[in-house]
């Protein structure tokens, strides 16, 4: 994010964008009420109608997949009518006018068909977002998880741009991110083109500087980024690049990971499979070896919030007998495989970190505790320098220091709808689970109040076509696997758009979704795949099926289930 | 002093984002006593039942809980007499409840469930062996020194504690004090 989470309370207008702050993260969507009671304006841009639409004063429910179309024709407005600040896209951007040619053609009356929603409401919202001040922009998976990703996101950065709301308090854009700490994982590197602190594998120099401080030769060539592990272990082009091992921490491909068929397929082709988790999940059914790891009580560290903020946490409890920290398991697999490493605390390896990586240089663990959490960029050890709230104050990151625009056409997702396949498949996640439900899914508490199948959202409309009742089991197809759900008649779905949540085994929407990928960021179409929907006559089978099928997968994951039948309703 | 009217909690669905973890607390404080649920998760052995229940729709997203009625339906529906004012909030005896469902039948709001009852984690059963089912609603956290737990723990302050009476001679002072200085006629 360019801003910080607690500036979400400051802004002026808040562009909520293909993001679901209450069902993913409630803590985030306080600032988001709070601002709203503070007087800010709220855009929601949303196919559903999530709890931010109903405090929206505009809510654009567009169509799943139209999103550039919509960004492009919300800029197109702010040009033709003049609502730019010019003197901020003079001194600060360049290519503006390579931008402005692609932009012209997306009026609001071309785009309004594809996206179903009025010239008059794109008209509206393009105005209210560009004169009202300090405008902020907030976008979430709806954005990222298409196959046309990277370009929606740089052009709602344009939108930014275009008017003047970067480097000030309260502006900017902020993806708020999935997981709690996805923002940590990639500052630490585990990304297949950086090193930790976002300096480039491919750049000879900091090479260099890594392979000096761990005294290895390392590797120049981008790694392979996680999705396209599975074609490589089945299919890969070149036999010789086959994946045969695959080692996994604190992730459940084979739950979360779009077509699990076709990652369960590879997990069984792989000669090795290694689970390093606090919880046995569907991946580890496939693992060799589970090595069993400490949970966030049971160690100690530092978080990075999505707004760039370190954050220490200590350790509250003594993990069970036998059970290791990540980093002693990984110094320990390491060592064995001949590289030794030992580190006798967290800070050691913080240190080396923070030597290595310029932006991060600052966040000592002394000025972590002080402050309460320090946001990066942060050079100086110095306590005067307490690090960035936002970023781009005075210039831009690029070599010249400006802003650059970037514009591109719309194009639909990969599988559209058919009349094998009518309905529209969009995924996300509800508020009592968190992620894969690895975690939450042990939780008494929570899986009393929402336990499997899960809820598949159908309109209405739909429903009386299908002719379904809120609450019957149904089968959902795609052109990859199915799975089955229960029917929640709800208008908060469009006609011919389904909703479905990504955590439950047997109403594993992942089953359906498809694997098409954004080119750049390679995160998969999660939010749009076509399927349709099949009747089940005999409802009390599926209602055993689900019961049955449950239980044995628990029981086949070493969960003792005997005597807790009081517990699921 | 006994208060003049019921007390009760109302919702905000402008600031209700749908958490549930109104109906968490409500479902903790109801059952420590009865079925041991302390602090951790760990302690949880019957079925999470709260006594508000979060509604969802299109435009609206807030738990509903009882009014606490001055005229209450429930009470006077009560054929078994288990539904009595007590210090003027409307209690149910769930003891005495025998499952009819009357008040279920005559309350407006539909916030009064019926539901399998639990003892020490396990199922009540009748002589019969089919489960006892006794009627729920909010009794304002009975008993609890700090008030109804669904308000303190709504991370959005979203619901909110009214004493009618207490309320009204606050608006009044207000709108005295507001005529005192503008001095409107």
């Amino acid at each position: 994010m360019t801003m910080g989470v607690q500036e979400i309370e400051d802004a002026g207008l808040i562009l909520n964008f293909g993001y679901n702050g209450a069902d993913s993260h409630p803590i985030v969507q306080r600032r988001i009420i709070r601002a709203r009671q503070k007087g800010a304006k709220i855009i929601c841009v949303d196919p559903r109608v999530i709890e931010s639409a109903r405090i929206a004063d505009i809510h654009l429910q567009l169509k799943g997949g139209t999103n550039l179309a919509l960004v492009n024709a919300l800029c197109n407005v702010i040009y033709t009518e003049g609502l730019m600040d010019e003197k901020f896209i003079r001194e600060k951007t360049t290519d503006f006018d390579e931008f402005v040619e692609v932009i012209k053609k997306y009026t609001p009356e071309d785009v309004s068909p594809i996206c179903r929603i009025s010239p008059e409401d794109i008209r509206k919202a393009a105005r209210l977002y560009a004169t009202t001040k300090p405008a902020m922009i907030l976008y979430g998976m709806g954005v990222c998880q298409f196959g046309q990703a990277v370009d929606v996101v740089k052009t709602l950065a344009d939108m930014a741009l275009m008017t003047g709301n970067f480097g000030k308090p309260a502006t900017g854009i902020g993806p708020v991110r999935g997981q709690n700490n996805v923002q940590g994982a990639c500052d630490m590197g585990a990304l297949p083109n950086n090193y930790p602190g976002y300096q480039s594998i491919t750049d000879d120099a900091v090479r260099e500087k890594f392979e000096k401080a761990w005294g290895v030769p390392l590797s120049n060539k981008v790694g392979l980024p996680l999705t396209h592990v599975p074609r490589r272990v089945l299919r890969p082009e070149d036999p010789s690049k086959q994946i045969h091992a695959y080692y996994i921490f604190g992730e459940d491909p084979a739950q979360t990971d779009p077509d699990i068929n076709e990652v369960r397929e590879a997990l069984e082709k792989c000669d090795l499979v290694i689970l390093q988790d606090i919880f046995m999940n569907r991946a580890g059914q496939y693992a060799d070896v589970v090595l069993p790891s400490t949970s966030w009580g049971e160690h100690e560290g530092v978080y990075s919030c999505c707004d760039r903020g370190f954050q220490r946490f200590h350790k509250m409890i003594e993990p069970p007998e036998g059970v290791k920290v990540d980093w002693q398991i990984i110094s320990e697999i390491s060592t064995a495989m001949g590289y030794p490493m030992h580190y006798n605390n967290t800070q050691e390896i913080w240190d080396e970190m923070r030597r290595l990586c310029p932006s991060f240089a600052g966040a000592t663990y002394e000025k972590l505790e002080a402050t309460g959490g320090v946001q990066w960029p942060c050079r100086s050890e110095d306590m005067s320098d307490k690090g960035t709230v936002y970023l781009h104050k005075g210039k831009f990151s690029n070599p010249d220091g400006k802003g650059r625009f970037y514009a591109t056409d719309w194009r639909p997702p990969q599988e559209l709808t058919d009349t094998e396949y009518p309905l529209i498949l969009n995924t996300g996640r509800e508020v009592g689970h968190y992620s894969a439900r690895t975690m939450t899914g042990n939780c008494r508490l929570l899986r009393s109040l929402e336990d499997e199948p899960g809820w598949v959202q159908i309109n209405p409309e739909d429903c009386l076509e299908y002719g379904l009742e809120h609450g019957d089991l149904v089968r959902l197809e795609s052109r990859r696997g199915w799975c089955l759900s229960r029917v929640s008649c709800t208008d908060r779905t469009s006609p011919g758009a389904v909703f479905m949540t990504y955590q439950w085994w047997i109403g594993a929407c992942n089953m359906l979704t498809n694997p098409n990928l954004d080119p750049v960021s390679n995160t998969p179409e999660y939010k749009y795949c076509s399927v349709r929907i099949e009747c089940i006559e005999d409802q009390a089978w599926a209602e055993n099926y689900v019961v049955t099928e449950y239980r044995r997968l628990r029981e086949s994951m070493g969960i003792d289930v005997s005597g807790e039948e009081a517990a699921v309703q | 002093m006994a208060k003049q009217l019921g007390a009760f909690v109302v919702g905000d669905s402008d600031k209700c984002t749908g958490c549930k973890a109104c109906e968490l607390a409500c479902f903790t404080v109801h059952n420590q006593k009865s079925n041991g649920v302390g602090r951790t998760v760990g302690t949880v052995s019957v079925p999470v039942m709260p006594r508000l229940f979060l509604v969802k729709g299109e435009t609206f997203s807030v738990p509903v809980q009882c009014k606490h009625c001055e005229d209450a339906p429930c009470l006077n529906a009560c054929t078994k007499k288990a539904i009595s004012r007590v210090d003027n909030q409307v209690i149910i005896d769930e003891k005495k409840c025998m499952g009819c469902k009357d008040c279920m039948m005559a309350c407006p709001f539909g916030v009064i469930m019926l539901a399998q009852v639990y003892d020490r984690g396990k199922v009540l059963r009748q002589t019969t062996g089919e489960a006892v089912k006794g009627a729920f609603k909010c009794d304002l956290c009975a008993g609890r020194e700090a008030g109804p737990a669904c308000v303190e723990v709504c991370p959005h302050q979203a619901l909110r504690y009214v004493d009618p009476v207490e309320e009204r001679k606050e608006k009044m002072r207000r709108a005295a004090e507001t005529l005192a200085i503008t001095k409107t006629l």
